[in-house]
């Protein structure tokens, strides 16, 4: 069986372990972004099994007839999910896909920064100049900028778009650079001050830089999860099916959630992490700051195109 | 006959290796910028030049203009360094070869590592500022990185010895008797080098020029590390038409564009160096 995975996203002995629970053979192969994968799965017969898609790629996915329909019957174990990943807004019957692993997109900051971010707005600020950080992504840069004018990060529109770039643009100045996980150990050194960033990969850094901490935005921010999916083209359905409800088994996704410090989707599976895990505000918040949170969703192409073009102006303004 | 057909029959592997691996992807990227942007990526029907169109709007000009400039400076700061270098290794009595390796030998080490080693010593907290700093010389860490300066910097760091190689291959064959003359004549050292030496290794420095000025065009990884994303250059511009902008057709026209280009720069050197043999 084949499986293709972000790096990082089991822990070490999840693959072996299920290969002499089920005495098979898996080829375990990792991809850097969520295009890469698309990009090798889109001809199907890539030769995968199971991938692991974010929420806004499960929909044009199935639409490209990459998915196979689940058996729900197949897969007791889909009822460990939490409540609200029972029915997420991009399959509400989990009929193409099982969330994995979810994170949300806020800012990563030094408690011995002039002021506690508290909001996009912060970044802004002299209090950070060119001590600050934006991911190197046009959906979460596009993300922030719509927040900060009480949009959604899903808008499409020109004239939100456009007065989105020049917010961006007028970002540029306090920017010292537009970092995505390599910013771990400069912010860690003391470098930069405050950046955007992934709640989870916050949470691997403030493990090892307790003087960092972790907020979310009052303007609102952005969520995504990434999902468990079989492929059309899966010629191992059978095992698939295996590993897919061998992942839903608390003991396993605690392990992993346990390994990665990531925050699991899997109720039962939670119930089981160390306290410091199973109640970190940085990878579960609670439910009246999530309310502030919003889905990633798919792009129609002319949008897509539009962002594109504005973020080559916002890049080299 | 057979005389003819020999040297053709050795050219044979060679040619079908460049067939394979460089005019065939070639002509699909030539195909590529020609349709249409698929949804998710790929490409798909009808045939349409609107992506050379896009081409030429101003941004991407300008773009293709800063490159050119960042590109240029680089390959002038190279030649500025790499010339009295190599004019010593050329004239040096003993240890040639051990000169010469200690330039290639930054090449036993990956590029990506030695670029980040340059973003360890020229951050905040970097090497070089952590020094002045306790020298007392600055009070707040100087801003080296993520910078344009900082980009140029790292291209000259990485392309310097394709300047020196070729340079130092004119400079070694250069008869000594030629500068003695000047000398004897009545030029000062510096004007024999000037009047005498460097006329005389023209071709090496337009080989040098060529090797140096076309890889900084189409540089991405530098821009991106040492310009921290901040300063966008053509390879970057292609790199995100493949990946986050899933804009196929239009990565694969920007990049013929840009070959076509570079193209043109390599023939120009090419017959300025003719000319001159």
């Amino acid at each position: 069986m084949n499986v293709y995975n972000w790096d990082n996203y089991v822990a070490h002995e999840t693959v072996a372990d299920f290969e002499k629970l089920h005495q098979c053979q898996v080829r375990y192969g990792i991809y850097a972004s969520a295009e890469e994968m698309l990009a090798k799965v889109i001809s199907g017969n890539s030769g995968w099994d199971v991938v692991f898609p974010s929420n806004s790629f499960i929909g044009p996915m199935r639409e490209l007839g990459l998915l196979l329909q689940l058996q729900k019957d197949r897969l007791p174990n889909l009822s460990n999910l939490e409540t609200r990943f029972q029915a997420p807004e991009w399959d509400r019957t989990l009929d193409w896909c099982v969330p994995y692993m979810h994170s949300a997109t806020g800012i990563l900051y030094s408690r011995t920064a002039p002021i506690a971010p508290r909001a996009w707005a912060d970044l802004w600020s002299d209090a950070y100049r060119r001590r600050v950080t934006m991911l190197d992504d046009p959906a979460e840069v596009f993300g922030a900028c719509l927040k900060r004018l009480g949009r959604s990060v899903n808008a499409v529109d020109e004239n939100t778009l456009q007065a989105a770039r020049d917010l961006a643009i007028q970002q540029k100045p306090f920017l010292r650079a537009y970092l995505s996980e390599q910013v771990r150990d400069q912010i860690a050194a003391g470098d930069v001050l405050a950046a955007q960033m992934w709640a989870q990969v916050a949470q691997v850094v403030i493990d090892a830089a307790p003087q960092l901490a972790f907020s979310f935005p009052a303007e609102g921010f952005a969520l995504y999860a990434d999902n468990i999916c079989i492929l059309q083209e899966s010629r191992h359905q059978e095992l698939a099916y295996e590993w897919v409800n061998y992942l839903l088994e608390p003991k396993v996704a605690a392990t992993i959630a346990e390994e990665i410090s990531g925050a699991t989707a899997n109720a039962q599976a939670r119930a089981l992490l160390p306290e410091r895990l199973r109640h970190n505000p940085v990878l579960y918040p609670s439910d009246e700051v999530l309310a502030r949170g919003e889905w990633f969703r798919p792009l129609p192409a002319k949008a897509q195109q539009l962002r594109d073009r504005y973020w080559t102006e916002i890049k080299s303004a | 006959m057979t005389t003819v057909r020999l040297p053709r029959l050795f050219l044979l592997p060679s040619q079908w290796l460049l067939g394979a691996t460089v005019l065939a992807p070639l002509l699909v990227i030539a195909i590529y910028s020609l349709l249409t942007r698929g949804a998710y990526g790929g490409v798909t029907g009808p045939t349409t030049l609107g992506s050379y169109g896009r081409v030429f709007q101003p941004i991407y000009l300008y773009i293709l203009w800063r490159s050119i400039w960042v590109a240029a400076l680089s390959t002038v700061l190279c030649l500025i360094l790499a010339f009295p270098l190599a004019f010593y290794i050329a004239r040096a009595a003993r240890n040639r070869t051990l000169l010469l390796n200690l330039v290639m030998l930054p090449f036993w080490t990956s590029f990506l590592v030695r670029t980040y080693a340059w973003m360890f010593l020229l951050r905040d907290t970097g090497l070089l500022n952590t020094t002045l700093q306790r020298l007392g010389l600055i009070h707040v860490p100087i801003p080296l990185l993520f910078n344009v300066g900082a980009v140029v910097l790292g291209l000259v760091y990485g392309y310097l010895p394709f300047m020196i190689l070729p340079l130092y291959a004119t400079l070694e064959k250069l008869d000594p008797s030629l500068l003695e003359a000047a000398l004897d004549l009545g030029a000062t050292p510096a004007s024999a080098i000037w009047r005498v030496a460097v006329p005389l290794s023209r071709p090496g420095i337009l080989a040098g020029c060529a090797l140096v000025f076309i890889p900084c065009l189409g540089a991405y990884l530098t821009p991106d590390l040492m310009g921290g994303g901040k300063t966008v250059m053509i390879g970057n511009l292609v790199q995100n038409q493949f990946t986050n902008a899933r804009d196929w057709p239009f990565g694969a026209a920007l990049s013929l564009v840009f070959l076509g280009l570079s193209g043109l720069v390599a023939v120009g050197l090419q017959r300025r160096g003719d000319q001159l043999l």
